[in-house]
């Protein structure tokens, strides 16, 4: 798809090093949710609660459940859907710490977009790559 | 066996060849539409070929629509009232307008395709924005991300602005990136400067625009831009001003406050400045300049994320509490904001709730 490739909606594509399809990269995906028990839906509605608690902080950094440190940065326009959805997504970028562990996650609107309705994470070493194992880890 | 799989394949080729060759005539006979009027605001007709989009039927015409995404119908900033013909609301353009104006006959004049002689009507300000042709005279690094970029007009031209207002820069294909992308930005420079201009970018992660002016733009490049556009600008009176930005929505506010040194003020202006950490200010020897020329002039820099390194002798957190020492009339006062729309939002609110500033007297430039 030729949406996903460096250069037409993000600098460096939506499939990074990843040498397989995007089908293929969705499919296996979709086998660690389940081996998780999670589902795509869960996850997005999860990054999406700490993108809008902090856009309810005004953007500015906020703790959620005491644990989470969320920060999000709002940048000037829209990236619109690869897959040729309608709409656009505003770039933000929100960064979700899980100040236990120290690790850091930063997802665009458009990221939790993907995973709610294409269940796609992107491809392997993509900017925004998501993992959903480290997601469902460290966020749940 | 051989010769006859040869002469099947040479077949149906040929069938190919016939048939791509009846759908590119067919296409260039059916999609003829000739030449079609775009009538102007009731006043002024233009003749172009129709079968293309109104924004590149205008832009061919020297007539530019903002446009931040360069017609793919994603950023919604092309809206512009069609008064007669242009055919139904197309699906692209519906996710971008609200029922009021698709009620009003407000389109995305880049999804509108001229096929049919058409009126429309557009803000008289339009035909003040041209396209420019520059190059680049020099670049400043701000900040470990933010850059500011001068672009000399090319001999000839000369840009006619007001402080506040923004460009939309066009961009070449580089690296990984194929082909052109537009982006918007505010012009940092004064308008008195009008055969040059500053723009201020900041590198956002992914960005094609920003990835491209921080890595791949040098000093000498041509670079093509149009505008001016936008109702961002400083409003000529004598109220005190209170200056609010984040990131890199400092530009106008320089642009403004370096229009105000050249045409003199006595109005009392303060500029809050929030930033993360000590890292992201920037400017700070131009804002001392100011403060040493105008009478009274302050510049607060308010860091949201000090860092123990940052020693911040400064004020830090939310920006609102500290805006009590610069308004001694709010009735009496604007705002001129620029950033994030959740600084915006925020400050609007106080502004208002807090410190009795008229909503209409606050004005902003949103990056959402």
């Amino acid at each position: 798809m030729a949406r996903m490739q460096p250069g037409v909606i993000t600098y460096s594509g939506f499939l990074g090093k990843d040498i397989r399809d995007y089908g293929q990269i969705i499919a296996d995906d979709e086998m660690v949710l389940e081996e998780l028990g999670k589902s795509a839906e869960e996850i997005a509605d999860r990054l999406e609660f700490f993108q809008q608690m902090s856009f309810d902080a005004f953007e500015a950094s906020t703790m959620v459940e005491k644990i989470y440190d969320v920060n999000t940065e709002v940048v000037r326009g829209y990236l619109p859907c690869p897959f040729m959805h309608q709409g656009v997504y505003r770039k933000s970028y929100t960064t979700v710490t899980n100040t236990k562990s120290g690790k850091s996650f930063t997802y665009s609107a458009l990221n939790i977009h993907l995973i709610r309705v294409h269940h796609f994470f992107e491809g392997k070493e993509s900017h925004f790559r998501l993992e959903p194992r480290e997601l469902v880890a460290e966020l749940f | 066996m051989l010769s006859r799989i040869f002469q099947d394949i040479g077949l149906m080729s040929a069938i190919g060849v016939i048939l791509a060759l009846i759908m590119v005539l067919a296409q260039r006979w059916l999609s003829n539409y000739g030449e079609v009027t775009i009538n102007i605001n009731k006043k002024r007709d233009l003749v172009v070929t129709g079968g293309n989009s109104l924004l590149s039927s205008l832009a061919d015409k020297q007539i530019f629509i903002p446009s931040a995404c360069g017609g793919r119908g994603t950023c919604g900033a092309c809206k512009c009232k069609v008064l007669e013909g242009g055919g139904p609301i197309l699906p692209t353009e519906k996710p971008q307008l609200s029922k009021e104006e698709m009620a009003d006959n407000i389109r995305l004049s880049c999804q509108v395709k001229v096929k049919s002689d058409i009126a429309i009507q557009i803000p008289e300000e339009i035909f003040n924005i041209r396209r420019f042709h520059s190059v680049i005279e020099e670049i400043i690094d701000y900040t470990y991300d933010i850059k500011g970029v001068t672009f000399k007009l090319e001999e000839g031209q000369s840009i006619d602005f007001k402080a506040g207002q923004y460009v939309q820069l066009e961009t070449k294909p580089y690296g990984k990136v194929k082909q052109k992308a537009i982006r918007a930005y505010s012009i940092s420079s004064k308008p008195e400067f009008n055969n040059r201009i500053q723009l201020i970018i900041r590198l956002v992660p992914e960005g094609i625009c920003t990835t491209w002016v921080h890595t791949a733009l040098k000093v000498g490049d041509k670079v093509d831009f149009t505008g001016p556009y936008g109702d961002f600008y400083l409003r000529d009176n004598d109220a005190d001003i209170l200056f609010v930005a984040g990131g890199s929505g400092s530009a106008p506010i320089k642009s403004m406050l370096e229009h105000l040194r050249e045409v003199g003020t006595s109005r009392k202006m303060t500029y809050f400045f929030g930033a993360r950490t000590t890292k992201d200010l920037y400017l700070g020897d131009e804002m001392r300049d100011f403060e040493e020329y105008f009478d009274d002039f302050t510049y607060v820099p308010v860091l949201s994320h000090p860092t123990e390194e940052d020693n911040l002798q400064g004020k830090t957190g939310f920006l609102m509490p500290y805006f009590k020492e610069a308004i001694r009339d709010p009735k009496n006062t604007e705002a001129y904001l620029c950033g994030s729309p959740g600084m915006i939002a925020a400050v609007t609110k106080s502004l208002i709730n807090d410190y009795g500033i008229a909503e209409g007297k606050i004005y902003y430039d949103s990056f959402g």
